[in-house]
């Protein structure tokens, strides 16, 4: 069991990894044990669904409650009702651009405050869709 | 006779006040600050004992405006050789306590003098940049000092992998030299990187920007593209770079450190079987699918903050180095764009200068439709990644995940591109263009002649959507090398990377080609 320290967007964890495999090969002299790793930390070994929810994006910007659409295309949905409370990273909206729909987050928690377009309506690069107070 | 006391003496205070550099003071501040002095920097990044320093005694011999007599113990930067996981590596770190680490002419000097070792040696040169820029009282000898610099930034490129730090100021001129190198890493505090800063740009055109929107580490790196990790402090900074150089050679006639596993693991991998989503229109995130395919999920992510919607970095399959490059449909559809062009073209010249096998992972539903694109020059920029991908002589293997539509299928990496193995998964869509846009071209007349046309459109578009959008066409023709289930990918590309890196291919010579740029 190797306990590291893992930061991930400026936010630092404490992660106990068991290793399953390690990999032998060329002697190289392995790097200390109290490293923490900057990369993705080891996946469980159970069946991954891909968990979209779970994956937020960075901050468009700082402190900014402003939802913004990352492309243009037509908005599929909205997630929230003015006035229901959010976690920073959860699935605020939903826009629709090649066939593909794309998933807005929450860049930071807080209230939605109010919502700027309709479900049909067509959003652009940069355009907001809610804010956040 | 033994060598005089005096001596050994005299020599015992010179190194303690060099090493004292801007005075123990202002040494100890910076730790207080949580900073870490050039020193301290150096020892982080080597094992201990191994760094082997040169210049330590170098002073300048500049006479004007009151530098006569003022010392700058090593003019302000430490350089020198170390060892980096049993390897020797070349570095330089400016000292912020001597002179703000101003860059004179001496100072200039040392940075050339270990860079032209690190050529000669076929090692890696880390920069360790902190410093307030051109010492002005110097003038055009600092001026000179940095061309001299740029100068054999460019020489060093392609020869051996160049990354720089910055973990302090790196204004103007400064921010060049790591601009030519081949990875910067930003510290999040302390350090910023402009050509023209606020007051500056408030001065000459009146705008108003802060620091925060134009220097910062996160508007480096998010923004712009300039910088390709961001670490939360000095210590990390030099964790990455010695990540960074764990997978890379030591120069550009060497292979990178590949550690084959004993035998090939061919057993299948079923996780990976869940992770595309059945309805065709919902993303995934592709780190999931790479986090499946590298060694213990350890995937160094190269440029993360920068296009979203493509995914560069580096990893192991069952031992072997390999450079990924993936669409991730969870970001702008996973379209391709002017930034995610660039960021990806980038990075495949750098593996195949380094002899880095390259795997691209392919959800490309075509390229960034808009006029801002348009006008932007998506043209020139997308021509990048064919170009990048084409040139490249190092073990190409793509794998089609879903969608690989028109233009933008040929620039992931197609087999015309020169990919040595086209995988693709059952949920592969390899079409000139998706569908619904297609039946609206092959089939107008029927479509319009018909009695309800948006019926006849729909059914056309099933129909279409059955027999192209899918592997299978490609593969008849000889397009792709084998249709595979996702659980057998890693399995696959372990051996199939393996297979390939005795590939050696000549291109007719040239002084070198003419990248869009």
């Amino acid at each position: 069991m190797k306990r590291l320290k893992v930061t991930v967007d400026g936010k630092a964890y404490d992660v106990s990894v068991e290793v399953i495999d390690e990999i032998s090969g060329a002697a190289l002299s392995a790097p200390p044990a109290s490293l923490p790793l900057t990369s993705v930390p080891a996946v469980a070994p159970a069946p991954i669904v891909a968990s979209i929810a779970a994956i937020a994006p960075k901050p468009q910007a700082s402190g900014s409650g402003d939802v913004i659409s990352p492309l243009a295309g037509k908005l599929v949905s909205v997630e929230v009702k003015v006035g229901q409370e959010v976690q920073e990273g959860a699935q605020v909206a939903t826009v629709e651009a090649m066939k593909m729909n794309t998933y807005i987050y929450a860049p930071k928690a807080g209230k939605i405050a109010s919502v700027q377009v309709n479900p049909g309506d067509a959003v652009d690069e940069g355009s907001v869709i809610l804010r956040i107070a | 006779m033994p060598i005089s006391k005096a001596l050994l003496t005299i020599l015992e205070q010179k190194r303690r006040a060099a090493y004292a550099a801007g005075g123990e003071e202002k040494l100890a501040e910076r730790r207080k600050k949580g900073l870490l002095t050039a020193r301290d920097r150096l020892a982080a990044l080597f094992e201990e004992n191994t760094f082997m320093e040169s210049g330590l005694h170098a002073q300048h011999d500049c006479h004007n405006f009151g530098m006569e007599g003022k010392s700058m113990p090593g003019d302000g930067v430490i350089t020198g050789v170390g060892y980096v996981d049993g390897r020797p590596v070349a570095a330089f770190s400016q000292d912020f306590t001597v002179g703000g680490g101003a860059l004179g002419r001496i100072h200039a000097k040392k940075m050339c003098d270990i860079m032209d070792y690190a050529q000669k040696a076929g090692i890696p040169l880390i920069g360790i940049n902190d410093s307030g820029g051109a010492r002005i009282q110097e003038g055009d000898d600092s001026l000179s000092g940095y061309g001299q610099v740029f100068f054999r930034n460019v020489e060093l490129s392609g020869l051996v992998p160049q990354i720089s730090i910055i973990a302090g100021p790196c204004a103007g001129g400064a921010a060049y030299s790591p601009a030519l190198t081949d990875f910067l890493i930003m510290t999040r505090k302390n350090a910023n990187m402009f050509i023209c800063g606020p007051e500056v740009i408030k001065a000459a055109t009146g705008q108003t920007a802060t620091m925060e929107e134009i220097g910062s580490a996160s508007a480096n790196a998010s923004v712009s593209g300039n910088v390709h990790f961001i670490a939360e402090d000095d210590t990390q900074a030099l964790q990455i770079a010695r990540k960074l150089l764990s997978f890379l050679p030591p120069n550009n006639v060497v292979d990178p450190p590949h550690r084959p596993t004993p035998a090939v693991d061919m057993s299948p991998d079923p996780a990976i079987n869940e992770l595309i989503p059945s309805d065709p229109k919902a993303p995934f995130d592709v780190h999931d699918v790479i986090a499946r395919l590298v060694d213990g999920s350890d995937f160094l992510e190269v440029h993360r903050d920068f296009a979203r919607n493509i995914v560069v970095g580096f990893g192991r399959v069952q031992g072997i180095v390999a450079g990924f490059v993936a669409n991730n449909p969870a970001q702008k559809a996973g379209t391709l764009d002017i930034d995610s062009s660039d960021k990806a073209a980038r990075f495949i010249r750098f593996c195949n200068v380094f002899n880095i096998p390259i795997v691209t992972l392919v959800d490309v539903p075509g390229f960034l439709p808009g006029v801002a694109q348009e006008r932007g020059g998506i043209i020139r920029h997308g021509a990048k990644m064919l170009f990048a991908y084409a040139a490249s002589t190092v073990p190409k293997l793509t794998f089609i995940l879903r969608k690989a539509y028109g233009g933008a299928y040929l620039a992931m990496c197609s087999r015309d591109m020169g990919a040595d193995a086209v995988y693709a998964w059952p949920t592969a869509e390899i079409a000139v263009m998706g569908a619904e846009g297609a039946v609206k071209i092959l089939f107008k007349r029927e479509i319009s002649s018909a009695s309800d046309p948006k019926a006849k459109e729909k059914e056309l578009a099933a129909e279409y959507r059955e027999k192209f959008a899918s592997p299978y066409e490609a593969a008849s023709k000889g397009m792709i090398t084998d249709v595979i289930e996702p659980a057998q990918t890693r399995a696959i590309l372990s051996m199939v990377l393996r297979n390939t890196l005795s590939k050696r291919e000549t291109r007719p010579p040239k002084k070198h080609g003419n990248i869009p740029l």
